[in-house]
């Protein structure tokens, strides 16, 4: 449980931002070239810029089939995601997720769904994926909140260069193999105690813990 | 106003998408009504983007993108976006009003509900409990690791006020005596982790409020 005061400009004063950049990165760190594609796909149908889209993401989301134990279905769940790609093109919304996070979502969640096919008893479950696990911009309702969102990937990917390989074996165990702290405790034979200090201190460089964005 | 989030380890197991259905639930409901967790998971889902393009990628076969496209041809529908769904999605399961529900009541100022049954195939125990208005619970301690959102009312014990959307995980070492704010009941969704130990009858054997 934690508590806490509550910061409201956490993300958007962060170091990045202020950090001298070349002047092109401001401008089109609004609108990265994966976003722009699947906004024509979303506007116009582009099937040209939807190939685009496929040919950079889809052996990124076969790989992160392969590595959740889904290597019979890899090349299912690729056409599952980019089918839902296609659909769902016309509510993304670049303001409130760059491309990548936005189809990292539905990568997720198209997973979660075929494993619960895959389960019998789940398959019966009474709530929808989506209802419990979103898609940015999904919600109307969501305000956008401008920069800050598209500007935490690149953040992101700043910051996960200064982390120890550690730290990133980690967090990329939970993210990419799906497995529980306890799971990956017990693959890299190290306390859960330290699984969690690591994950700590990754989140806490990312930014992503309560305390920190109020420092 | 929430006040007790969830924590990060559990904002980025569910940003991975590695929690339980009922979990799920809990970190949904609250961060419906969180905006600042709601920022912290786009954070985290961002994070599982920049993860997945670091990874080495695996070819997909030669006739991938064709097949996908001749599906698409086949007769995809036309992009649509969903109508807007109604209430929260543990209204959609449950019905608007939780006080309305077949409550069974177990002590003076203790109803339960087990609704474990909407989550099949998933190990943990999921109930709702209600105290009523100014009730008190009983001292209690936790078996196995307890997370509970408040959906209704609220509760105050010696850690402090827990308010409607407030985020609790106890495990055993947390022994607390729940009192009900007078004004509505206090309505809370718990999902009861299977001690990894127990098994079926002796878990049901668990009463959550009082163990």
């Amino acid at each position: 449980m934690m508590t806490s005061t509550r910061a409201k400009t956490a993300t958007t004063g962060d170091r990045n931002v202020s950090t001298p950049n070349p002047g092109s990165n401001r401008t089109e760190g609004r609108k990265d070239p994966w976003s722009q594609l699947l906004d024509k796909v979303g506007k116009q149908q582009d099937r040209e810029a939807y190939r685009a889209l496929f040919q950079h993401f889809a052996p990124q989301i076969k790989y992160y089939a392969m590595a959740n134990g889904l290597a019979g279905q890899a090349e299912e769940l690729v056409q599952e995601v980019f089918v839902s790609i296609w659909r769902r093109s016309c509510l993304y919304d670049w303001r409130k997720a760059a491309a990548s996070t936005w189809i990292f979502t539905i990568a997720r969640n198209q997973r979660i769904d075929m494993l619960r096919k895959m389960q019998r008893s789940r398959a019966e479950m009474t709530v929808d994926t989506e209802d419990l696990w979103q898609i940015p911009g999904d919600d109307e309702n969501e305000p956008v909140t401008s920069l800050h969102r598209l500007m935490s990937e690149r953040r992101i990917r700043d910051s996960l260069k200064h982390l120890p390989e550690e730290q990133i074996t980690v967090i990329a165990k939970v993210y990419m193999e799906n497995k529980s702290h306890q799971i990956v405790a017990d693959e890299l034979n190290i306390p859960l105690g330290t699984v969690k200090s690591r994950v700590r201190l990754a989140l806490n460089k990312l930014k992503v813990i309560l305390q920190d964005q109020n420092a | 106003m929430t006040q007790h989030h969830p924590d990060s380890h559990s904002l980025m197991e569910f940003s991975a998408g590695n929690l339980s259905d009922p979990h799920a639930l809990c970190i949904r409901l609250h961060l419906d009504e969180c905006p600042h967790c709601r920022s912290r998971v786009d954070t985290l889902d961002s994070l599982g983007a920049v993860l997945m393009d670091e990874q080495p990628g695996a070819g997909v076969a030669d006739d991938a993108f064709d097949r996908l496209m001749s599906r698409i041809d086949a007769g995809t529908p036309e992009p649509q976006p969903k109508p807007a769904p109604r209430g929260n999605p543990l209204q959609r399961l449950l019905g608007e009003d939780l006080n309305l529900l077949p409550w069974k009541r177990q002590l003076a100022d203790v109803s339960v509900l087990d609704i474990s049954h909407l989550f099949p195939g998933q190990p943990e125990k999921v109930v709702l409990q209600k105290l009523a208005a100014g009730g008190k619970a009983p001292a209690h301690t936790h078996r196995g690791l307890e997370t509970t959102i408040v959906l209704q009312g609220a509760f105050t014990d010696h850690k402090g006020v827990f308010n409607q959307w407030d985020f609790v995980v106890l495990d055993e070492h947390d022994e607390h005596r729940p009192v009900a704010l007078e004004g509505d009941d206090c309505i809370t969704l718990s999902v009861l982790s299977a001690p990894l130990k127990l098994t079926g009858t002796f878990t049901r054997l668990l009463n959550p409020f009082i163990r």
